[in-house]
């Protein structure tokens, strides 16, 4: 990165990068899908559409990828939500029952309507779970997991216990579609990355999320307006698990409440830390979140290519998180010399706190 | 109380001494015993509300048949819910349970339809459940990994080998097993006949054996220090063993998972990959109504006991006024809501 000169140096950094991991472990799974399947790395350009398996990946890649920059943020305030597989199956109830009931399904007002409509109920979904962790200051993993417990009531509810199926081509559009030959999903993916980032990293928001996340406490006194600014994160978590919802539930235009987002929190958080955020929160990466879902997404495809029981792509997810976790595990770090481990008997402390003890 | 307030005034003891257990008292109602007091609360509540509007003349709603279906049909949510009191106590979480249920349940289905004989096939059902809890144990304690990151992975691991086992449901044909699922003592006359079956004895076995291990041993003492926010150092300088103690904390919730798995296989009489979808957080669910602090450090046995009561009776009212499914999971939503403001305020007070 720093351009040092030496090739051992430049090296060095590179693998050092926190993105230099999961980036390996990307290319090595595609690599290997490649080998296996022949045709898998090629890009088409049909009738003016992009296609192929790597397209196909990261068009599937985009539900994870906005359920996980939402994740991502929450993260590093320090926080978790569980709530973003509900709040996907809340925001296209809401969004498909108003279509069904519109005089005119077909018609873009009805569908932008419709997709305001499930952004809204999300983001009040999202306003929910702040108000509860930042207004009364619960735990950020139990009030969230009230949602989880009854989001999806809560979207039944909407669609009457029905699996709501509809017609709107320019709501399709937003799964299927494409713009300029790209598809449509990867385009909103893009310009939802670009705008999160933008904010986060070109305005201090990023900094005071990370600071919230170190120490809620000292920034809070530093004159940080921690609480608000944890409300707005669990707002926008909210707003990106219902765009999510659309997009994912867009190309079939079927609002299972039961089944749409079944796991998803659980795939959100997963990206999240294989992308190298830490869940402890004070820090995170964005793009690592990106390269998270895009492996994620490619284990699903993966599975299918080497001819595995569809079925046991949850035991490769099992697998590669518990061997992520345990390969970032201070302690196997430590026996291996990566990091040094402070030594203090018993479960993790801080170095200062054995002293306070004996004093 | 001490000593020295002893050997100076003596003669004044007996009238300070109820006065100070008075305070003590006190305290303890606040801390401990607010949350399951709620819980008791609502459980009257909703008994006395289903007394009030499905009682006709001739057959009362509060019966013991009542009660006997409610943990004919809970028995497995109990024992699970029992494993997650101890795992929610020590200031953890087990994500796992739902996904170790199916598992057990197909590994019982597919053993016994390959022949196995019947006791072996339960005793490895169950020690399925206590492996999967022994690796989660494992990662948490050795591997200084979140409860929550690694029994999640526990989860994504049971329902993938589950996955790999079968992907229909297979029906146990056993007679054996058949025989055992249906056992049950019959009481009462008609119209009044209620039922004790197998399930129900194995659970109440369980909450006995866990009100003991819990209360009244070493091991319940080092549990509560490890949920006490200190991370069990101030039960280390006791003389406890807090990391041991974490450990067998996730073997018990895994093993329990494991019963609990054999209790939903009688239930069912069969094995499916995908039951127990959610059922992790329904035991959650049941043991926060139940009165223990999620943040770790309070909470009882008996009071998941009556969480499960709680959570098993708003499914009977849902059903009785004839809601639809959906309303089930808001209303319990509702109610953990409340429980989680609850026990908020009064950790806002204890401060």
């Amino acid at each position: 990165m720093s351009g040092d000169g030496t090739a051992t140096s430049w090296i060095r950094t590179v693998s050092r990068h926190h993105l230099f991991w999961p980036v390996v472990a990307l290319v090595a799974l595609w690599i290997a899908c490649g080998i296996v399947s022949p045709g898998f790395l090629d890009i088409k350009l049909v009738d003016g559409h992009l296609f192929g398996q790597l397209v196909d990946i990261a068009r599937n890649s985009v539900t994870y990828m906005l359920l996980a920059l939402g994740m991502c943020l929450v993260i590093a305030t320090g926080g978790i939500d569980l709530s973003v597989g509900a709040v996907m199956a809340i925001a296209l109830s809401v969004s498909l029952t108003y279509i069904d009931g519109a005089a005119n399904g077909e018609s873009v007002s009805t569908a932008l309507t419709a997709i305001a409509l499930g952004l809204a109920a999300a983001a009040v979904v999202g306003a929910f779970n702040g108000f509860l962790v930042a207004g009364l200051g619960i735990q950020p993993f139990i009030a969230t997991m009230i949602i989880l417990v009854a989001g999806r009531g809560i979207a039944l509810a909407f669609t009457g216990g029905q699996i709501t199926t509809t017609h709107s081509a320019p709501f399709k559009s937003i799964g299927s579609g494409f713009v300029l030959g790209i598809p449509t999903p990867l385009v909103i993916g893009g310009v939802v990355f670009t705008l999160v980032a933008l904010l986060v990293r070109r305005t201090a928001l990023g900094m005071l999320l990370e600071s919230i996340g170190i120490n809620r406490t000292a920034s809070q006194m530093a004159g940080v307006r921690s609480r608000n600014i944890t409300w707005l994160v669990y707002v926008l978590c909210g707003l990106l698990a219902g765009l999510a919802g659309l997009v994912y539930g867009a190309p079939t235009m079927a609002a299972d409440a039961n089944n749409i987002g079944q796991l998803m929190e659980l795939n959100a958080i997963m990206a999240v830390v294989i992308g190298g955020t830490k869940l402890d929160g004070g820090k995170f990466s964005l793009a690592g979140t990106i390269v998270g879902a895009l492996i994620l997404t490619t284990l699903d495809r993966a599975v299918i290519i080497f001819h595995l029981p569809s079925e046991s792509k949850d035991l490769f997810k099992a697998i590669v998180v518990i061997a992520i976790c345990i390969a970032g595990s201070e302690r196997l770090r430590g026996q291996l010399g990566l990091r040094r481990v402070p030594q203090v008997p018993g479960p993790p402390t801080s170095p200062n706190k054995p002293v306070e003890v004996a004093a | 109380m001490t000593a020295q307030t002893l050997s100076e005034k003596l003669p004044t003891t007996p009238p300070t001494a109820p006065r100070a257990s008075d305070r003590w008292w006190h305290r303890l109602l606040d801390r401990r015993f607010l949350p399951v007091a709620g819980t008791v609360a609502t459980l009257i509540l909703l008994l006395v509300g289903g007394q009030l509007r499905y009682s006709t003349d001739d057959r009362s709603f509060i019966s013991m048949r009542l009660f006997s279906n409610l943990f004919i049909d809970n028995s497995y949510l109990l024992v699970l819910a029992i494993g997650m009191t101890f795992v929610i106590i020590s200031g953890g979480i087990d994500l796992s349970v739902g996904g170790v249920v199916a598992l057990v349940g197909l590994v019982i289905a597919k053993l016994l339809e390959n022949g196995a004989p019947l006791p072996f096939v339960l005793v490895v059902g169950v020690l399925v459940g206590t492996t999967m809890g022994a690796l989660i144990g494992v990662m948490v304690q050795y591997f200084r990994i979140q409860p929550f990151i690694a029994s999640l992975a526990g989860l994504f691991l049971a329902r993938g080998l589950a996955n790999l086992l079968g992907k229909t449901a297979i029906a146990i044909k056993d007679e054996g097993f058949a025989s055992l699922a249906s056992w049950k003592l019959k009481f009462g006359e008609r119209p009044d006949i209620w039922y004790i079956n197998l399930s129900m004895i194995i659970a109440f076995v369980v909450l006995l054996i866990a009100v003991y291990l819990l209360h009244y041993t070493r091991f319940g003492r080092t549990v509560y220090g490890l949920g006490s926010g200190d991370g069990g150092q101030a039960a280390g300088l006791m003389g406890l063993k807090p990391g041991a103690t974490k450990m067998w904390v996730y073997v018990i919730s895994g093993t329990c998972a494991g019963i609990g798995g054999l209790l939903f296989a009688f239930y069912t009489k069969s094995g499916y990959n995908l039951s127990g979808v959610g059922m992790e957080l329904d035991a959650i669910a049941s043991v926060v109504i139940g009165g223990a602090v999620l943040t770790g450090g309070a909470g009882f046995v008996l009071g998941t006991f009556a969480g499960v009561s709680v959570y098993g009776l708003i499914l009977v009212i849902c059903n009785r006024e004839g809601l639809e499914i959906w309303w089930n999971r808001i209303l319990i939503g509702a109610i953990l809501l409340g429980f989680v403001l609850l026990q908020r305020v009064l950790v806002a007070r204890r401060r």
